[in-house]
């Protein structure tokens, strides 16, 4: 069960993740940033529920889709708006990360791999080393089913249940890979079903309930830091916006959005914390616009950020 | 200074290194209690543990991108390929993610990993076991690729490789495992990115690399009967390369072959050929000559192999050719 503490944080959590993203597609919308941006509108109750599992030494390898992850790991926001300006307050100091390769070692999170499927073997590698350095540290690494296809799962998943590492692989099942359905790409019904041929325990939860999603990798970090292997857990949930920004949507239908709209987690998650009592409208209310400030402020600190002299593109290739 | 193989010499380093350093780790195929397909980690698993030196499965993916993962979280891998020619199968974890992270992530880790793999012709090995891909790492920013002919320069480039907090590929030459040589006792370490004037010579330039140093060496000896003397230079590696010492050779002898087994096309030769064209044109008495492989997949016979890579003979042939230019 998740306690009423934690479900205030998840539903605040999820709340900065999506406030985050709406400022980020005004930002987008003014020209301010590229449209290079695969939003997570949808998919908060996975990212969060997940990450939110996880100590702050624990190590995440997020997947493209929006920044939830990262930001309930603890990344600055107003360091990844600074990213997508292109300032030196970004996480890669002006480098311009878009997406994809933001970091921030202090609290865990190493990065993305711009090839889908890259963050396996490499999620792999940081789950040995928690096992040999003897630290109970775990690993968490997003993907999509689309990038569950990938021999890089196979290579990695192999390993990690072979030696037992303290790794999560998280699969967020949105339905589509860009956009081909889950059904014209994958051998088997779920990604999930796959766990059993690694030996490792594979469940499929529900990715618009962070409850389910929390309680899910709760279960999969303890056995982790217990020694006993790696765990695949499959959250079934939805894209609301496309692909990309610009995406004209062809592959689904208006009533199939209509559906998952329906289990928005910022409309659901709320109402049932109301009716179980775990928090009053009013608190809904207040945490919504302190939120809304936090993020706006962190806007504000982004924009008078200055984008990098010309040499910068030649620091970091070498340590 | 004692005498020891090539192959010892790398056996060595990486034990002086699991020895000093607790973080460093070797793993690949068959490298534990085996001792490597070509027994280059014998005996390692025996005296650091299964913890230090262990077996992973057939997953070159997770060898080198594993590696990486291990890189970022404070350890410093020794990763083993068994042939150099599964960069091919790693290439997104080499290319993308080791040569990359660093920068693209800002600068915010380091990634001091390893990963040797023997390469080239060595006895009819095939296509697919053969190659010497420097070539294909020239373009990976980020990466070092380092290429020792002699034990000595393995011993001290390997120790330096480990200790080094950017990724390394550590080509080491399979037809040089049993080569003998002059190894300094104690503590030997040869710097990254310097090149070695092998032979001291005033009429031609040769750069060269692994094998193809030691074809140099013995060409040089043909003509020094002739009273031409060679310059033999090895980079020592093709990432980052050392273009000041070849530049101040070719200034002085004017002439320049550069040679190694791969083939001319998207090699290193080319490379230093080009530069010496950008830099040093008004110094050359003659055109620059490159003596490569065959363009041409290698032979699996070990007889048609031999056709496919540089002579000695070719050596002499190219450099008295620029004398008579």
């Amino acid at each position: 069960m998740t306690s009423p503490e934690k479900q205030q944080e998840l539903y605040r959590e999820m709340l900065r993740v999506a406030y985050w993203e709406q400022r980020l597609l005004r930002f987008i919308e003014e020209g301010r940033t590229s449209g290079f941006y695969h939003a997570g509108r949808g998919q908060e109750a996975t990212a969060v529920g997940a990450t939110k599992a996880l100590r702050t030494d624990d190590y995440l390898l997020y997947d493209h889709r929006g920044l939830g992850h990262a930001i309930a790991k603890g990344v600055p926001i107003d360091r990844l708006f600074g990213d997508f300006l292109g300032t030196s307050e970004g996480t890669t100091g002006g480098l311009g990360a878009g997406l994809v390769h933001i970091a921030w070692p202090e609290v865990g999170v190493l990065g993305q791999s711009g090839t889908l499927g890259g963050a396996f073997p490499i999620a792999a590698g940081a789950g040995l080393s928690a096992r040999y350095r003897e630290t109970d540290q775990v690993v968490l690494c997003f993907f999509g089913e689309g990038a569950s296809n990938r021999g890089t799962f196979h290579e990695a998943a192999n390993v990690a249940a072979l030696w037992k590492l303290p790794v999560i692989w998280l699969c967020a099942n949105n339905g589509y890979s860009v956009s081909v359905p889950v059904a014209k790409s994958l051998s088997v019904p779920q990604v999930a079903d796959r766990a059993s041929a690694y030996g490792m325990p594979g469940t499929v939860v529900d990715g618009m309930d962070p409850d389910a999603v929390y309680e899910a990798v709760t279960v999969a970090v303890q056995r982790a830091r217990a020694g006993e292997g790696p765990s695949l857990i499959e959250a079934m949930t939805y894209r609301f916006r496309g692909h990309y920004e610009g995406d004209p949507q062809t592959y689904r239908t208006k009533e199939e959005l209509a559906f998952w709209e329906g289990k928005d987690p910022l409309i659901s998650y709320p109402r049932r914390l109301i009716e179980e009592g775990v928090a009053s409208l009013e608190w809904v209310e207040a945490m919504q616009a302190e939120v809304l400030d936090e993020v706006e402020q962190a806007a504000q600190r982004a924009l008078k950020g200055v984008k990098p002299d010309p040499s910068r593109i030649f620091q970091h290739v070498y340590a | 200074m004692s005498e020891m193989s090539y192959a010892r010499a790398i056996n060595r380093a990486m034990a002086e290194e699991l020895e000093r350093d607790p973080t460093v780790f070797v793993m690949g195929q068959d490298v534990g209690a085996f001792g490597g397909a070509f027994g280059i980690t014998r005996g390692l698993q025996e005296r650091f543990g299964s913890k230090r030196v262990f077996d992973t499965p057939i997953s070159e993916n997770f060898l080198a991108g594993g590696g990486v993962g291990a890189a970022l979280t404070g350890l410093r891998p020794i990763v083993e390929l068994q042939y150099a020619d599964f960069i091919a199968i790693a290439m997104d974890e080499i290319y993308n993610k080791a040569a990359k992270w660093r920068y693209m992530h800002g600068g915010l880790f380091t990634v001091p990993l390893v990963i040797r793999a023997p390469e080239g012709a060595a006895n009819g090995a095939g296509p697919e076991h053969s190659q010497c891909p420097e070539g294909l790492l020239l373009s990976a920013a980020g990466l070092h690729v380092v290429t020792p002919s002699t034990p000595a320069d393995a011993l001290g480039l390997l120790k330096s490789a480990v200790r080094s907090d950017n990724p390394v590929v550590f080509l080491e030459h399979k037809g040089l495992y049993s080569l003998k040589g002059e190894v300094p006792d104690g503590e030997h370490l040869v710097p990254i990115g310097v090149a070695d004037i092998k032979r001291a010579g005033r009429d031609v330039t040769i750069v060269a690399w692994t094998t193809m140093v030691h074809q140099a060496l013995a060409a040089a000896e043909i003509l020094a009967a002739e009273g031409i003397e060679v310059e033999v230079i090895d980079p020592r590696g093709v990432r980052p390369l050392d273009k000041d010492t070849i530049l101040e050779s070719v200034r002085r002898t004017g002439r320049l072959v550069v040679t190694h087994e791969a083939p001319k096309p998207g090699g290193a030769a080319s490379e230093v050929a080009a530069i010496v064209a950008e830099e040093a044109t008004e110094y050359l008495a003659a055109p620059v000559m490159r003596v490569c492989g065959a363009d041409i997949p290698l032979p699996q016979s070990a007889e048609l192999e031999k056709f496919a890579i540089p002579s000695v003979d070719e050596l002499v042939k190219a450099c008295r050719s620029l004398l008579d230019y």
